[in-house]
């Protein structure tokens, strides 16, 4: 058996209240692999579980069930082994403001204690290749949310890790940024890093991702390549959708069929 | 172990480089603060009142006040750079959360940043020292025997700053332990009057809050009063106690 960089073994996280009445099952019971090379996405809308399931691969939050393995190191039990080779971009902007462009960079390299000659070169390379070179110098405060988010990427990469971790790097974005991340993201696959990322784009995940895992209401609901989730699950040629009334549009099934399908929430599309 | 240390002291240098990048704005709040509570105190009211009697020693007002600003100085640079500054770092930059997913551990982003409040906090305390010198009012080896005291001093009122910034929902909300805390201690503890000048019951009141203890301590160092023992025991208690619930309450918040 060949090991996987990321390993997530029966994954559960519940979140509580303070007075533990209520109990929310955020993510119930996941399992996948992500191998080297290999992008895995997690797809599904908000609230799906999405964020949760990478807060506890990332080891920030413990989970109430199930182990998560970075190169053989369980993140939760060995925290510091594991993440050696993990980098993360999370959801929210989490870009130290006091601290300029190439700064942040070499900061956060120091985390891996990676030395500061060679976190400079990693760095000007990364925001060469993210087109951020103008603002070497500048304040991330005066950056735009677009160059902010390929900031946080960049940051995410400069440890070069084998395994990367992206909740949701696209959403919000003009298509020409997420266009570029796209095929920075690829860039990483082909250097044999195995990439964790969440969407809730169908489009995206179909285009990028080898493997997705349909995430709904916390549970994974089928795990396989694009093409073969869409050729298991949709039988006919076409669709046919009513998109206003007496507007009817055929076309090719895709994967937010797929969802809609595995959900049971047809939504008035024949041919599912 | 050492790792830990290693991570622990690469957060540490993360405030360092963040201090010397705006120097000119630490400069003015670290520095010239207190240089401003000497001059209004021990120049201004220390002009009208000239001798004092505390712990069986007469000495000048103006030596007293000198040495109350060190410790005075411990609690303004303390809980504001762990209250605001850890609220900022936590709920706007999100800093920790940031940093607490590399191979540094929360826990020891928490422990960074409570070494680094109290290092600025002692570097602070030390400037006032070092005035006191130069006006005369101390030794100079005094302001070796001071800086344990100003660590430990300095890291209690940053682990209530963090405390603070733990519990509190809003960065408004910190003005609740900033006026029910930490101006009344400014007040009644001892940094502008000898608390035996207080009624009896309002002395035992002083002794429960910590800067009491560590005006004694300060004192004891500085001008040569007698040591209190118990300032040294309160001292230590409420330093651990803060720094497990600065700890504690973080942890809590940010981990779910
Ligand atoms: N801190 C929390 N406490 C309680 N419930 C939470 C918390 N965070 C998220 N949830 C709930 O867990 C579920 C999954 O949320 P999340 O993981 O953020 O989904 P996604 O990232 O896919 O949008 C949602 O129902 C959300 O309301
Ligand atoms: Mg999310």
């Amino acid at each position: 058996m060949s090991q996987s960089p990321l390993t997530v073994i029966h994954l559960s996280k519940h979140y509580q209240n303070k007075k533990k009445s209520l109990i929310v099952e955020a993510v119930s019971d996941i399992s996948f692999q992500v191998y080297s090379g290999e992008c895995f996405g997690l797809l599904g809308p908000n609230g799906a579980g999405k964020s949760t399931s990478i807060q506890c691969i990332t080891g920030f939050f413990p989970p109430t069930s199930g182990q998560v393995l970075i190169e053989g190191y369980d993140v939760h039990r060995q925290p510091r082994q594991a993440r050696t080779r993990l980098g993360v971009c999370n959801q929210e902007e989490t870009l130290d403001t006091d601290f300029n462009v190439i700064d942040q960079l070499i900061l956060h390299a120091s985390y891996y204690r990676i030395a500061k000659r060679e976190a400079y070169q990693r760095s000007q390379k990364l925001l060469e290749q993210f087109g951020l070179m103008q603002y070497i110098q500048a304040n991330v405060e005066t950056l735009s949310g677009g160059m902010k988010r390929r900031l946080q990427v960049a940051r995410a990469l400069v440890s070069n890790p084998s395994v990367l971790v992206l909740d949701e790097p696209t959403t919000g974005l003009d298509p020409d940024v997420r266009r570029m991340l796209w095929d920075v993201l690829v860039a990483a696959r082909q250097k044999g890093v195995a990439i964790l990322l969440s969407t809730h784009y169908m489009e995206e995940a179909q285009r990028l991702c080898d493997r997705i895992a349909i995430l709904h209401l916390g549970k994974i609901l089928d795990i396989d390549s694009p093409d073969r989730l869409i050729s298991k699950h949709i039988i006919r040629e076409m669709v046919e959708e009513e998109v206003r009334p007496g507007v009817i549009w055929k076309r090719k099934p895709n994967l937010e069929d797929v969802y809609l399908k595995l959900t049971g929430s047809r939504l008035g599309i024949e041919g599912l | 172990m050492s790792d830990s240390l290693w991570n622990i002291q690469c957060v540490w240098k993360r405030y360092y480089v963040a201090f010397l990048k705006s120097l000119p704005y630490y400069l003015l709040t670290t520095f010239l603060e207190p240089i401003f509570y000497l001059l209004a105190f021990g120049i201004g009211v220390g002009t009208l009142v000239g001798n004092i009697h505390t712990q069986g020693r007469i000495l000048s007002y103006r030596s007293f006040v000198f040495s109350g600003i060190i410790a005075q100085t411990l609690l303004f640079q303390g809980f504001f750079e762990g209250g605001f500054g850890g609220f900022v770092r936590m709920y706007y930059q999100k800093i920790f959360q940031a940093i607490a997913i590399t191979p540094v551990t929360l826990s020891e982003v928490l422990w960074g940043e409570l070494l680094w409040d109290a290092t600025k906090a002692t570097v602070a305390a030390e400037v006032v020292g070092m005035i006191g010198v130069i006006a005369g009012h101390f030794y100079l080896e005094s302001l070796i025997t001071l800086i344990p005291v100003c660590f430990l001093g300095g890291m209690l009122f940053s682990a209530m700053g963090l405390a603070s910034a733990g519990y509190s929902r809003t960065i408004d909300e910190l003005s609740y332990p900033q006026y029910l805390l930490v101006f009344p201690m400014f007040l009644f503890c001892g940094v502008f009057y000898p608390i035996g000048n207080l009624p009896r019951i309002l002395q035992y009141i002083a002794w429960i809050f910590p800067l009491t203890a560590v005006n004694s301590l300060v004192r004891t160092l500085t001008l040569g009063l007698p040591f209190q023992f118990m300032a040294m025991g309160i001292m230590l208690a409420w330093t651990v106690i803060f720094v497990w619930i600065a700890r504690y309450s973080m942890i809590q918040r940010l981990v779910k």
